[in-house]
């Protein structure tokens, strides 16, 4: 098989991966940040506002730091890679990960860093941990991932892929949950979660029909809220990358901390089908939108052309 | 993959035309916002050393793929070592103790399967003899070699000793230190543990060549270890060496030489393509490398129960 893009397309792909940043910052009209100087989390500033009934108020645009699927900055943050000026940690494991200055730095062709993208982005240590007969799937998904990812021709990322909603609204008996449609890595449609917290009890297992996001509940543990999902279909895969698929057995447990103006979010996975044990994303925290009338915008159409044209497994 | 509705045709020079401008409005402007690590800051009189040091290690760990920007779109980010895990496939021949002073070889298949974070690696083997069976040979010996930390164990399959039935993991926690070398004298873990031993690392010239010396940690801390770099900075040959009688098996020789990007998926991460080792004086393996993925994939090594509990006692 051949190694490389038709020419022509690769010249486009290159030039618009280059322009993707540009667009998302001239779209979010100043507020997220794509500028990144590091991976760290965002230092919490700023009370955090309470609801009448006592609760921390999740409400807000957690956009700050642009969509949280969004870029390879993002994307290292996701899976536990701290990347300051000068030093670099997986937070995971607490190794210590070398690190060169920006100013010594050799320059890449466009090429070169989307295989360097593809590398940053797994070079994570905290990897659910799959029944020995499955590592090879896994493997063989990730390394397909052109072809089998289920999220390729705009299908919903499903929960907990989605990761952190890029807008919450909190009302005293739902909390409404918007993921923005996008491109790049995963791109999806855009998506919603409606999720009670009037302290009602899941659906029997048996009647629910597996879907992509599955049925939540919310309830909140002191100042977190924890949102409990069961009913999924077996389609979807459980985080950004990895090739990470689940049985319809799935279990997710989100909780969601709000301090001041930053809001940590993880997901436990529990899938005994699959897993040898429960396996918990890194935890990733996203900043409110600074900006106090911002909006979300309309997502662009997600419209799937390019898997066509795509002759290598290389990842894009 | 989807969504690209923003993906248009356009002609190839208008889209190079853009790419340069992107690049140039969101490329970081070097040399302003980052501060020299501690390596490279060094005053004019420890220069000779620490900032040669820095840049031997610098260029080997690029020449390997090892050192990439970690800013990729655009953002002010450093570079950082990329590499964690990877499999490598190759046949060649590996060699043990003979009836007499010459060693027996065997044909060999081999298969590693690696990772630096945690250090762990699974070594699968398939030797033959040569001859067929009928002919007097062997029958193929298949082996999996398991370490991982501190704890070291054999596999009947893949995975061996996780779930009930399936397999059996046998502790090995005598081979804890030769399997651990044999992860750190590759180049990657090269690379990785002269920039981890820090001030203990020195560079030098020796026939014209560069030669990094420095300690391994942990368990390993008594082993030597010299890398001599070829003229495209990459790791050619490695030498190991102990004083500590108890590591007297640490003694090791590997060169490695045809370096390229082996991965069906192009990673920019070079590897040799041929292996030869000797341990002890005596040669152990000979490999040419068919494949190499070095695309962090999904690998795992969780530690057996039962192995843990042996070598609890």
């Amino acid at each position: 098989m051949s190694r490389h893009f038709l020419t022509s397309r690769s010249i486009v792909m290159s030039a618009l991966l280059c322009l993707l940043p540009a667009l998302v910052f001239a779209q979010n009209n100043g507020g997220p940040r794509m500028d990144h100087e590091n991976t760290l989390p965002p230092t919490p500033t700023g009370p955090t506002p309470m609801t009448p009934d006592g609760h921390p108020d999740l409400t807000g645009l957690w956009n700050g730091l642009a969509d949280n699927l969004l870029g390879v900055p993002n994307q290292m943050h996701n899976v536990g890679i701290e990347v300051g000026t000068d030093t670099t940690r997986d937070i995971h494991s607490g190794v210590q990960i070398a690190t060169w200055p920006l100013q010594n730095r050799t320059r890449q062709n466009n090429e070169q860093n989307e295989r360097a993208a593809t590398l940053l982005r797994r070079m994570g240590s905290n990897r659910p941990l799959y029944k020995p007969q499955y590592w090879q799937r896994v493997k063989d998904f990730d390394a397909n991932s052109n072809e089998e990812d289920p999220s390729n021709n705009c299908m919903p990322a499903g929960v907990p892929r989605m990761g952190v909603p890029s807008y919450i609204a909190q009302t005293p008996m739902y909390l409404i949950f918007i993921y923005p449609g996008q491109g790049g890595l995963i791109a999806t449609a855009t998506s919603y979660r409606m999720i009670p917290t009037d302290g009602r009890k899941h659906t029997n297992l048996e009647d629910l029909d597996g879907t992509w996001n599955g049925e939540a509940i919310g309830h909140w543990e002191g100042d977190t809220m924890v949102v409990d999902t069961i009913g999924f279909n077996s389609t979807s895969w459980f985080d950004q990358l990895g090739g990470y698929f689940h049985s319809e057995n799935m279990h997710v447990i989100e909780r969601l901390h709000r301090d001041g103006n930053t809001l940590t979010w993880t997901a436990t996975v529990e899938d005994p089908d699959v897993l040898l044990e429960p396996w918990t994303t890194t935890p990733r925290v996203a900043l409110l939108n600074p900006d106090p009338k911002a909006v979300l915008l309309e997502s662009l159409p997600c419209s799937e052309r390019d898997f066509a044209h795509v002759v290598t497994k290389e990842h894009h | 993959m989807p969504t690209r509705a923003i993906m248009i045709r356009v002609p190839a020079k208008m889209a190079m035309v853009i790419a340069t401008l992107a690049a140039l409005a969101f490329q970081p402007a070097g040399g302003q916002s980052a501060k020299p690590t501690t390596a490279e800051a060094s005053d004019d009189a420890s220069k000779s050393n620490t900032s040669e040091v820095a840049k031997t290690l610098k260029a080997a760990a690029e020449a390997l793929g090892l050192a990439r920007w970690s800013g990729v779109g655009g953002q002010r980010l450093p570079e950082v070592d990329v590499i964690n895990t990877m499999e490598i496939w190759g046949s060649g021949t590996t060699y043990g103790p003979g009836q007499s002073d010459k060693p027996m070889s065997f044909k060999t298949e081999y298969h590693a399967a690696l990772g630096y974070n945690p250090p762990a690696m699974r070594v699968e083997m398939t030797r033959t003899t040569s001859g067929a069976p009928a002919q007097g040979g062997a029958a193929p010996q298949h082996t999996i070699e398991v370490v991982r930390d501190k704890y070291a164990w054999d596999e009947s399959e893949i995975g061996a000793g996780l779930v009930t039935g399936k397999g059996t993991a046998t502790p090995a926690m005598a081979a804890v230190n030769n399997r651990l070398l044999q992860l750190w004298i590759l180049p990657y873990g090269v690379i990785k543990a002269a920039l981890a031993a820090g001030d203990k690392t020195k560079v030098s010239t020796e026939k014209g060549a560069t030669v990094i010396t420095f300690p391994l940690n942990g368990q390993l801390a008594d082993v030597m270890v010299k890398a001599t770099l070829d003229a495209q900075n990459e790791v050619a040959k490695v030498e190991t060496r102990s004083d500590n009688p108890a590591l007297a098996d640490m003694i090791t020789e590997t060169e490695y030489s045809d370096y390229a990007d082996h991965g069906e998926i192009a990673t920019d991460v070079k590897s040799p393509g041929h292996i030869v080792r000797k341990q002890g004086g005596h040669p152990v393996l000979d490999i040419k490398v068919k494949m190499l993925d070095a695309n962090n994939p999904y690998l795992v090594f969780p530690v057996p129960e039962n192995v843990k509990k042996t070598a609890a006692h």
